[in-house]
């Protein structure tokens, strides 16, 4: 499903060049669930972010469902994004001044759907998380688990095979993130989506089928 | 797409308002500056309505005063066949002091029945007058000699004037002014006599008779294309036979008008170059306000990239947002711009408003274009990763 071949990531600043990642060579099978864990600053939001195709390694290559990436203009890299790839952020990122159900739809806008269709799915995909309850609500009245299932819905709206999950449940207690932990497992089980998740939590990525470590930009395990 | 958009916008309006203001005063400014420069330009494309170029202004100070109103007009007589005697004289006519292109005026209303035109030009000429400015009497006649013996006070007004009063009505042989004063003979058509500048006002034309023939002291005269220095000085001679003690002064139009203008030309260049300064503040303040929303949003940015959005979406929904808040705020600034030309502040053609609104909605979207393109490109053009590393 996902292929790194050689990945480096140089990070160039005007003092300083470091290497966030050094030849990581990783298969991710389909339907795997997949969790990255290593100390602080050791380049796993960066794999992350390499992964899926929020940016460029330095050398090596990726491909996704065999198809190579290197090559992708903007528009076909934004596809694969939308149509392939779901993200989880550990900010969450949702847009503050739309509410719960726009927030979650918002993928579907850059896909050709009608607005029944985006309501239809993004109302499912709340149900999914269990959030039915707080469509109309802004992000600033929903605690942080709320936010984070918000989050997960706006990921599967759109049905990606992959989901990429960055500390997911680092903001919450361990209570919320078991449960956002519960539904990301089901979507795995249930739904047969890889999904590949950076956590601090050993508790966490003992439930997952497959740990990497990486420690300085390396893959030690 | 659009709905979405709408949506964010209503969402965000609290920010919006202030970016909406910022456009609102813009436009508001724009459209003054617009207007002013509108006016110039309709003014400045207006016929002068008569020509100048071959036409002297003598002024002679102080005027001759005669025991008799008789001998006034004998001496007067006498100048008149003495000057077309001269073979470079085309034409002469005896004015008041508020002649073509000096800052003298002299002002008042008229009534007409019901009507009421303020600010009507009042001017002192004789029968020379026409031929001398060639002006073109479009109605009835000029007045002369045979007005001598008329009981009411015969007067020319000008085409501006006609409408105001008349309408589509008949103008010819009515009665005008304080007690019907005046009697209408003739309409001539308006003239630009303030300079390029300058609007032709209402304007009246009253017949220097035994009255007030004492107080004149200025002629215009219409010369050949012969005159030369040398007529020039004849000229001068032959008024200061006939004015033993007063100073004789000969002006061309052409130097007048040149004057006249500079004096119209100073105030706008400075006022130009005052609009250019707030168009310039304007737009910096615009670009700014612009500018600082964008990258306020570029985690938003990053995230719509992540989930799918090309870098022309990002930037194309950028450019969109801005142009329906300066939409919003344009058509609340055109109805207040509209009210000008509606209510009839300022005296100005509402052709001046309705171009200077055109104008300055043109000039805002650009403006607003300008300065959301650039920005939303930037945003769009930051790798998604590094916009959402940013929070
Ligand atoms: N935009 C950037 N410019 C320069 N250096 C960067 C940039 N992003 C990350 N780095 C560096 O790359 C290294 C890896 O960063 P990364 O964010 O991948 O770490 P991480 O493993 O996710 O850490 P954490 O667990 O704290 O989130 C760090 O040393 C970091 O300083
Ligand atoms: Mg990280």
């Amino acid at each position: 499903m996902i292929s790194l071949q050689n990945i480096e990531k140089v990070y160039r600043t005007d003092t300083i060049q470091t290497l966030a990642l050094n030849r990581i060579n990783l298969e991710v099978e389909k339907g795997e669930f997949l969790s990255i864990m290593g100390p602080s600053g050791c380049g796993k939001s960066t794999l992350l972010n390499i992964i899926g195709l929020l940016d460029l390694p330095s050398k090596g290559s990726i491909n996704i469902d065999a198809q190579p990436t290197g090559n992708l203009s903007d528009k076909q890299l934004a596809r694969l994004r939308n149509q392939k790839l779901g993200f989880i952020f550990q900010s969450y990122h949702l847009i503050n001044d739309l509410q719960v159900l726009d927030n979650v739809e918002l993928p579907l806008l850059y896909r050709d759907t009608t607005a029944k269709e985006r309501r239809q799915l993004a109302t499912a995909a709340l149900e999914k998380v269990g959030l039915s309850n707080r469509v109309k609500h802004f992000p600033s009245q929903l605690s942080g688990g709320q936010r984070q299932r918000v989050a997960i819905a706006r990921a599967i709206v759109g049905k990606p095979e992959i989901i990429l999950a960055d500390e997911p449940t680092g903001n919450l207690d361990s209570a919320m993130g078991n449960e956002i932990m519960d539904i990301l497992l089901q979507l795995n089980r249930e739904d047969g989506t890889t999904i590949v998740m950076v956590t601090h939590d050993p508790n966490m990525a003992e439930k997952t089928h497959r740990l990497v470590r990486l420690f300085d930009g390396s893959q030690v395990q | 797409m659009l709905k979405h958009l709408f949506k964010l916008i209503w969402n965000k309006k609290r920010q919006n308002f202030l970016l909406m203001t910022e456009i609102l005063v813009s436009f508001m400014v724009i459209f003054a500056v617009f207007s002013l420069l509108v006016n110039y330009y309709m003014n400045y494309r207006k016929p002068m309505g008569f020509e100048y170029d071959r036409v002297w202004s003598v002024e002679y100070r102080p005027g001759v005063s005669f025991k008799t109103k008789d001998s006034l007009v004998v001496f007067y007589d006498n100048l008149r066949n003495k000057l077309n005697g001269m073979p470079e004289i085309e034409g002469i006519t005896f004015v008041s002091d508020n002649s073509p292109f000096t800052a003298n005026t002299r002002q008042s209303n008229v009534d007409y029945k019901k009507q009421h035109a303020r600010s009507v030009n009042w001017y002192d000429a004789d029968s020379g007058y026409p031929n001398t400015m060639k002006v073109k009497v479009l109605e009835g006649r000029w007045f002369g000699k045979q007005d001598d013996a008329a009981t009411v006070k015969p007067v020319v007004i000008n085409q501006q004037l006609r409408n105001e009063l008349f309408g589509a009505g008949k103008a010819l042989g009515e009665r005008i002014g304080e007690e019907q004063r005046f009697r209408v003979v003739g309409v001539v058509n308006d003239i630009k006599d303030k300079g390029d500048f300058s609007s032709p006002g209402n304007g009246m034309y009253q017949r220097l008779d035994t009255s007030n023939l004492g107080w004149v002291n200025k002629l215009l005269v219409r010369v050949s294309a012969k005159a030369d220095p040398a007529f020039e000085s004849r000229l001068y001679r032959a008024m200061s036979n006939s004015f033993k003690n007063s100073n004789i002064d000969i002006n061309h139009l052409t130097a007048k008008l040149e004057d006249i203008n500079k004096q119209t030309l100073i105030p706008m260049i400075i006022l130009l170059i005052v609009a250019g300064f707030l168009i310039i503040n304007v737009a910096l303040g615009l670009f700014g306000v612009l500018w600082y929303n964008i990258n306020s949003r570029r985690s938003e940015i990053g995230l719509r990239r992540a989930i799918g959005a090309t870098g022309k979406n990002v930037s194309a929904q950028l450019v969109t947002e801005s142009v329906i808040l300066a939409t919003i705020s344009l058509v609340i600034g055109s109805f207040f711009a509209a009210q000008f030309p509606l209510l009839n502040v300022f005296d100005l053609q509402s052709g001046v408003y309705v171009t200077a609104i055109l104008l300055s909605v043109v000039f805002i979207y650009l403006l607003i274009l300008a300065c959301s393109l650039y920005p939303g490109k930037q945003a769009a053009a930051i790798y998604p990763a590094i916009a959402l590393h940013e929070e």
